[in-house]
């Protein structure tokens, strides 16, 4: 089953649960994603919490938009997020380490558990874009 | 999320419902570190909680750390399926005081 849906979001807290709701609403379409619906709608959570706390910091009452496109295709999934805030050092990205307990920065680890790969691309149109790829052939 | 505070002597249990993102974790602090502050027990029941993201997360370390430096503690109760999952990624289970 090949899946390709996107949908843009208002850049706010308030959006990410209309984030997770679209998150499981594509999950749920097929059983290759039963077993981490819940890892996978968390991953993308985090990612869009970041957009909203790191791209837009500081950034409030936006009419941007952020656009998250979810595609699966070949047993690879790849989940898009575009967005027009501040630019993404990748290098700056990173995850506190797990032994120096504190809050924050685990939002990082949690997606780098779950997906395979996290990695920033070039996107027309859009300052930001970062791809999330899970495979699952060897879950078949 | 929404939620229920219940006190008995100098235990404070409070019932948190629902998903706890970014976008309620100031609503929970303000529930929560004042109780710990006060020095109650704080238990948090989890059971009713059906999503917890980093920021959920964030607010169990801030309370429980909070809790040492004042002297008490807050335990985490009945934890839902899910919290817990999110709890042992973040390799937290040995530090946060589960019951």
């Amino acid at each position: 089953m090949d899946i390709s849906v996107s949908k843009d979001f208002a850049v706010n807290s308030k959006s990410l649960k209309d984030v997770r709701d679209f998150a499981r609403e594509i999950f749920d379409q097929s059983p290759v994603f039963s077993q981490q619906k819940d890892e996978l709608v968390l991953a993308i959570a985090e990612a869009a919490q970041n957009i909203v706390k790191h791209a837009y910091k500081d950034i409030s009452d936006t009419k941007d938009v952020m656009q998250i496109k979810i595609s699966f295709k070949d047993n690879e999934l790849k989940i898009g997020f575009y967005d027009k805030g501040k630019p993404a050092n990748p290098e700056n990205i990173k995850h506190r380490k797990l032994d120096d307990v504190k809050p924050g920065g685990l939002g990082t680890f949690f997606i780098k558990q779950i997906m395979d790969e996290v990695v920033f691309k070039e996107a027309a149109g859009w300052r930001n874009h970062l791809v999330l790829t899970k495979n699952f052939n060897h879950q078949q | 999320m929404s939620y229920n505070v219940k006190e008995e002597g100098n235990i404070a249990t409070v019932y948190l419902d629902g998903e706890i993102d970014m976008d309620v974790t100031e609503k929970a602090k303000e529930v929560i570190l004042p109780l710990v502050e006060a020095k109650k027990e704080v238990h948090l029941n989890l059971k009713d909680v059906q999503y917890m993201d980093s920021s959920g997360i964030s607010v169990l370390i801030e309370s429980h750390q909070k809790a040492m430096e004042v002297g008490t503690t807050v335990k985490l109760k009945e934890i839902s399926k899910s919290v817990l999952k999110v709890i042992m990624m973040a390799k937290l289970e040995q530090v946060l005081n589960l019951d």
